[in-house]
C-alpha cells in the first residue's frame, strides 16, 4: 500500500442518460503532485471533474475511485467535500438570495459539524474570511453580494479560489479556472493555488492554455481525448500540444 | 367568503398596516404576541374590502402557515383618491394537503395611485394553491402604477398551483406589469452548495428561504420583519 496515494481512478466509465462520455479513465494522484489535464473541447474533462465531485446527473457504469483509501463513488457530494475534495467549477453557479458570507459560513460550519467540531465564532469566521478575500484580492463588499449573481467571468473564478482557500482542501480540481482571466487575475489565482501547494496536498488542473503553467508548474501532464487518457508525460508535453495541437496525440 | 371579514375606508392621508397570520394556534406564537399590527386568524380564511382615499397608504401582508386545510384569502381593494398607495404581500407555506385560494381584486378608479403586489409560496405534498389576481385600471385613472407578481415553488409531483393574473386597462399613460411563474428547486444550485460541504437538506432550506426573501424585503427593516423572517425560516425547517 502506497501511503502517498490520494486519489486512484481505475477504469472509470460514466454517461448521461443518452451519451457515453468517459470510456475508461485511469489516473493516480499522489500527495504533493500537480497534475494537468488538457484535451479538446467535449473530451470529457469537466465530466470527469463532476463525477469526482459527485454530480448526480452522471451515471457511473464501470470502474472504481478511491480517495484516501475510501470508496469515493459511494459518498455524497457533501461527504466528498468534508473528506477534502474541492472542485473549482468551469461555470460557477449563481445562487440568488444567498450572500457569499452566509454561503461560505454555512459551508465551513457544516464541515465542522460533520467532523464533530463546534461552529466557528462570529469573530473567528470574519477574520478568516477577510484574510482569504485579501489573498485573492477580492473586495470586502463582495461578502454581502449574492453568490455569483451579476459577477463578471473573472470575479466568478476569483470567488472559486476564495472558497477553495476557505475550505483548505486536500485535493483541488481546477476546471479551467484560468479561462477568462486578465493577466493580473491570473497571477492572483495562481498565487492562491500555490499557497495551497504543500507536500500533503495535490491538485488537478484542467486548462487549455500554457500561460497558467508559467505560474503553476505541473509534475504530470495528461491528454484526455474522447473519454480516455491517451497520453501521460512531463511538462514538456504542454509545449508540444501548443505547437502541434491534439491531432498528433493519440 | 368564509371566516373573518373586515371592511373599511382608509380616510385621506391616513396609514394602515396589517399583518394577517393564518394558521392553527397562531395566537400563541411568540412573535405574534409581541409585534404590532398583527391580526391573527386561526384558520379558515380572511377577507378584506378596503377603499383608499387620497394619499392614504395601506400595507397588508398575509402569511399562510401549514396545516390550514381549506383557506380563502380575499382582498378587494379600491384606489379611490389620488396619491393613494397600497402594498399587498403574501407568503404561503403549504407542505401537506392544504387548499388555498387567493383572490385579489384591485381597482384603480382614480389616477396617480400606486399598487404593489407580491405573492410567493412553497407548495408540496398534495397541496393546491389557486391565485386569481385581477387589476382593473379605470378610464380616469391616468398615471397609475400597478405591479403584481406571483411565484411558487413546487416540491412534489402531486402539488399544484394555478395562477391567473388578469390585467384590464382602460386608461392611457399607466405603468403596469405582472408576472407569474411556477418553478422547482434548481439542482445545479444544490450540487454547487453540496460540493462545498453544505448538506443536501440545508441546501434546500437555503434555496427556499432565498426564494421567499424578496417578499420580506418589501417590508420596512426592523424588529417585525426580523421576527417574521425568523418564523418563516423555522416553518421551512420544521415542516418542509
Ligand atoms: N449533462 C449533460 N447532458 C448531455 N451531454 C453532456 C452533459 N455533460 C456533458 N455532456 C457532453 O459530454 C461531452 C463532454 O463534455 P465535457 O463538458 O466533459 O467536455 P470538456 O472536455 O470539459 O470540454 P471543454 O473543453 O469545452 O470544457 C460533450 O459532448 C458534452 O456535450
Ligand atoms: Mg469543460
Amino acid at each position: 500500500m502506497d501511503n502517498d496515494i490520494l486519489l486512484k481512478i481505475e477504469g472509470l466509465e460514466a454517461r448521461t442518460e443518452d451519451k457515453e462520455i468517459l470510456k475508461g479513465v485511469d489516473l493516480t494522484v499522489r500527495r504533493g503532485e500537480v497534475h494537468v489535464i488538457m484535451g479538446p473541447n467535449g473530451a470529457g474533462k469537466s465530466t470527469l471533474s463532476s463525477v469526482l465531485a459527485g454530480k448526480p446527473q452522471y451515471i457511473v457504469t464501470a470502474g472504481k475511485v478511491t480517495f484516501l483509501g475510501q470508496d469515493l463513488l459511494s459518498m455524497s457530494p457533501e461527504e466528498r467535500s468534508w473528506a477534502g475534495i474541492f472542485l473549482s467549477f468551469q461555470y460557477p453557479v449563481e445562487i440568488p438570495g444567498v450572500t457569499i458570507t452566509n454561503f461560505i459560513k454555512t459551508a465551513v460550519n457544516s464541515r465542522r459539524e460533520a467532523r464533530g467540531e463546534a461552529p466557528l465564532s462570529a469573530g473567528a469566521f470574519l477574520k478568516l474570511m477577510k484574510e482569504k478575500m485579501e489573498l485573492v484580492q477580492m473586495k470586502q463588499e463582495f461578502a454581502r453580494r449574492e453568490v455569483n449573481v451579476g459577477f463578471s467571468g473573472g470575479e466568478k473564478k476569483r470567488n472559486e479560489i476564495f472558497q477553495m482557500a476557505m475550505l483548505d482542501p486536500v485535493l483541488s480540481i481546477l476546471d479551467e479556472t484560468d479561462s477568462g482571466l486578465d493577466v493580473d487575475a491570473l497571477r492572483i489565482v495562481a498565487q492562491g493555488v500555490n499557497t495551497l501547494k504543500t507536500p500533503e496536498k495535490a491538485a488537478i488542473v484542467i486548462t487549455h492554455y500554457q500561460r497558467l503553467l508559467d505560474y503553476i508548474v505541473p509534475d504530470i501532464v495528461h491528454v484526455l481525448k474522447d473519454g480516455r487518457i491517451v497520453r501521460t508525460a512531463g511538462k514538456e508535453l504542454v509545449a508540444q500540444i501548443e505547437e502541434q495541437g491534439y491531432d498528433s496525440i493519440n | 367568503m368564509t371566516g373573518k371579514d373586515e371592511n373599511g375606508i382608509l380616510r385621506s392621508g391616513t396609514r394602515d398596516k396589517v399583518l394577517y397570520v393564518i394558521g392553527e394556534e397562531t395566537e400563541n406564537l411568540p412573535f405574534v404576541k409581541t409585534a404590532e399590527g398583527f391580526r391573527v386568524i386561526a384558520a379558515g380564511g380572511a377577507g378584506r374590502h378596503i377603499v383608499l382615499e387620497g394619499n392614504a397608504e395601506a400595507e397588508i401582508m398575509a402569511l399562510v402557515l401549514p396545516g390550514t386545510g381549506e383557506t380563502n384569502l380575499d382582498f378587494n381593494v379600491e384606489m379611490a383618491g389620488a396619491g393613494a398607495v397600497c402594498r399587498l404581500f403574501g407568503i404561503y407555506l403549504c407542505p401537506e394537503n392544504e387548499r388555498l385560494r387567493i383572490n385579489v381584486n384591485l381597482t384603480h378608479s382614480q389616477g396617480q395611485c400606486s399598487s404593489y403586489q407580491s405573492f410567493r409560496g412553497i407548495v408540496g405534498g398534495t397541496a393546491r394553491v389557486e391565485f386569481n389576481g385581477r387589476i382593473v385600471v379605470c378610464q380616469d385613472a391616468c398615471k397609475t402604477e400597478a405591479y403584481q407578481e406571483n411565484q411558487s415553488l413546487l416540491l412534489s409531483d402531486e402539488a399544484r398551483v394555478d395562477t391567473s393574473p388578469q390585467l384590464e386597462i382602460y386608461a392611457d399613460d399607466v405603468k403596469c406589469s405582472h408576472g407569474a411563474a411556477v418553478g422547482r428547486l434548481d439542482e445545479n444550485e444544490q450540487f454547487y452548495m453540496r460540493s462545498r460541504g453544505i448538506p443536501e437538506r440545508e441546501a434546500k432550506v437555503l434555496q427556499m428561504i432565498s426564494f421567499l426573501s424578496p417578499v420580506l424585503d418589501f417590508l420596512p427593516e426592523g424588529r417585525d420583519r426580523d421576527a417574521l423572517a425568523g418564523m418563516v425560516e423555522q416553518t421551512i425547517r420544521n415542516r418542509f
